[in-house]
Formats: C-alpha cells, structure tokens, sequence
C-alpha cells in the first residue's frame, strides 16, 4: 500500500469518526434524556419487593418478581419467555455440535499427555476451586447481585477448557467429566427449566384455577399461584433461583461438551468424517 | 497517629497508580521497539505487574487510606487486593507457558541470547 493511500485511509476513517461522534453528539440516536425514563422506572420500582410493597402499596406486589436486581428479574420474569427461547438456541447449538461430531467422541490415547510444566500445573490447581466457587456464587446470587445463570455457566466453562489446556483431555475424562455425564447434566439442567416454566400451568390444569405460563409470584387476574419469595427465610423470589440454578447447570455442561468435542485431535476427526465406517467404530 | 498513618496509605497508593501508567508506557514502547518473542514477552509482564499488579495495590490502599465511597471503600479495596493477588499469580504463569512453548518451537532469535538455562538439562 503506498504512503498516498495510507493516508487517504486514515484521514477517511478518521472523518468516519469524526462524523459519527459530530451525530451523536448533535442528538442524531434520538433526544437526550435526563433521567430515567417510565418503563426503566416502573421496573426500578416493582423489581425489589421492599419498594413494590412499601412505595407503591401492597396492590402493586402482583407486579413485583421479588428480587432486588432488576436485570435478572427482567431476563427471567418480564422477559422470561424471551430468555426461555435463547436457551432453546443454546440447546440446538450444542445438538448440532454433539450431531457432528456422534460416532467419534471418546478416542483412545495411545499415551498419557503430560500436559504443561509443573508451574503452571500448580497456578491451575490452585485456580479451579476458586473459578468453580465464584462461579457458584453468580448463579446462586443470580436473583441479588449482578448475574445470573448464563454468566454463571460460562464462568465455570473456563474450568472444563483450561484444564483441557493445560493438563489434558484425557485428565479431564480420567477425573469422570465425560461427554456422556455432561450431556446427562445439561438434560436435567433443560427438564428443570421447562418444569419451573410448565408447573404454574400443570397446577392449573390440577386445581382448575387461572395461572400464565412462566408465572413467578401471583399476577392480577391469576392470584391462586405464586412460586415461594421466600424459603427457610431466606429471599430466592420465587422461580427466578430455579431458573437460574438449572441455567448454569445447562450452560455450563453444554459448553464443557463443546470442549470436549472441539479438542479432539482434528486429523481423528477428519479421517472419521471422510471415510467413516469402520474407522469410526473403534472409538 | 492513626490520621498518619492512613495519610501515608493514601499517598503511597497514589504513587503506586501514577507509578503503573509509567510502568505501562514503558512496556508499550519495549512491545513495539524490541527484537524478538521472548524480550517483549518482557515487556507484557512490565505491563502486567507494573501497570496491573500495583495500580491495584494501589488502589486498596487509596480506598483504605480515604473515606471515599463510605462504608463500601472496604469491599472494592478488598476486591482490588483479591484482583492483584490473582494477576500476581496467573502472569507469571501464563507468560511462562508462552516462553516454554516459544522456545521449544525455537521462535526467538538465538544470535541475540544470553543465556539459556534449560541447555544444560533437558528435563523440563
């Protein structure tokens, strides 16, 4: 590239810049407003239980889903249908994936790995307990502190991938987490979340009262149903632990899936796609 | 005397943050200026320990030496220190993952080493 277009390429993206920042400023992704807007303010205001009650008066409790952090009420009660679907798109990624790759998964090695040095085999034992408890506690205080399920997950996936790297995969099915396992796991993470979703709908088909599908604490017009805000005294507002727990259960063996497949040998791979058959048996 | 000493906290904090964006600047003219792979891995770990590991050391201790941020100033400090700790324990790690790898691969410029430690016994 010569010294002319270069220049030409910057003084352009720099106008680009230029330009876009000069919109913006002038108001060009809409008014600027100051402050917050109403439905930002409804959900400030009915999101935490103690403000929904208490500002707003104990009619406004049927809007409230219990927990005090508004983006996971959102993700898992206003907008919880929309969150349920994603995880549907999460679900067929990885069916996709396990699709692929069937017939080939579990090659045996014909020698243990040893992995990277001692050093830093050492840092990562020392680093996976504390990656696993922090990832415990965002799905766990999903419905507190900022969080949630699907953070949560992807949190402890880095456990699966770095251990994966930096022993190796065979460490990894050594110590028990196989495709099988995780497979059962993120299952029983899927069954949970559409149970926590259909039981207000199993329970109104039973006792032949009003419930929605997805229903968290009793909303105007379906009273009779309201999952528990509390448990043992403790706040878990109602399906939104629930979903959260089953989320990272889900995402986080949907991902150690995809790790497990991704690091097998490509050539084991290739040589199982293209010829097929016999070749693949074996595993 | 307790004033003191959270005064001294509070200004070696500081020096230590103005003191990593120094640290930063100098590794990011040794990642553009040196020669090979494993001299400006060199200069990454400035960039880590330097302009990471001790802005948030601190950090803390501004959070700890002031009374910014209420009774809150004790958890970020907390957090800042934990966050150190880590880095403190993952660059060293990471970094020395690359330079194993690096070296095995043979990609750095043998004219211009000095010394290499690992010659003499092959064993890891």
């Amino acid at each position: 590239m010569s010294g002319v277009r270069k220049v030409a390429s910057a003084v352009a993206l720099l106008a680009i810049v230029a330009a876009l920042s000069l919109g913006a400023a002038a108001g060009g992704m809409g008014p600027f407003f100051d402050g917050i807007r109403s439905l930002g303010a409804f959900y400030l205001s009915t999101a935490p239980p103690q403000i929904a009650e208490l500002v707003l008066g104990p009619s406004y409790r049927g809007l409230s889903s219990y927990s005090p952090e508004v983006v996971t009420s959102i993700v898992w009660d206003y907008r919880g249908l929309d969150t349920y679907f994603e995880t549907a798109v999460f679900f067929l990624a990885i069916i996709g994936a396990v699709a692929i790759y069937r017939g080939i998964e579990e090659p045996v090695l014909r020698r243990p790995a040893s992995g990277l040095s001692p050093i830093v085999r050492a840092v990562t034992k020392f680093l996976i307990p504390i990656n696993i408890a922090v990832a415990a506690s965002i799905a766990l205080h999903g419905h507190l502190t900022p969080g949630g399920g699907f953070q949560a997950g992807a949190a402890l996936a880095v456990a699966p991938i770095i251990v994966i790297v930096v022993f190796s995969r065979r460490y990894l099915l050594e110590r028990g987490v196989t495709k099988l396992k995780a497979l059962f796991f993120r299952s029983a993470g899927l069954i949970g979340i559409a149970l926590v979703v259909l039981i207000p709908v199993i329970w109104s088909v039973i006792s032949g009262e009003w419930a929605w599908v997805m229903q968290n604490q009793w909303k105007p017009g379906a009273e009779a149903f309201s999952y528990p805000a509390y448990l043992g005294g403790a706040l878990i507002s109602g399906s939104i632990w629930f979903l959260n727990l089953f989320e990272f259960l889900a995402v986080s063996f949907g991902f150690t899936i995809l790790f497990l497949l991704i690091s097998i040998d490509e050539d084991t791979v290739r040589s199982c796609m293209i010829r097929g058959g016999e070749e693949c048996d074996r595993y | 005397m307790i004033e003191d000493i959270t005064a001294i906290a509070a200004w070696a904090g500081l020096a230590l943050f103005v003191g990593g964006a120094i640290w930063d600047l100098i590794a990011a003219i040794g990642m553009n200026r040196l020669p090979d792979f494993l001299s400006r891995l060199h200069a990454a770990t400035i960039g880590v320990i330097g302009g990471a590991f001790y802005p948030l050391i601190g950090i803390s201790l501004i959070l700890l030496g002031t009374d910014i941020m209420g009774e809150y100033r004790y958890i970020a400090a907390g957090s800042a220190a934990l966050t150190a700790f880590l880095i403190l324990l993952l660059a060293p790690a990471g970094s020395h993952a690359l330079a194993r790898a690096a070296r095995r691969r043979g990609l750095y410029r043998k004219d211009i080493l000095v010394t290499d430690q690992q010659e003499r016994g092959e064993t890891e």
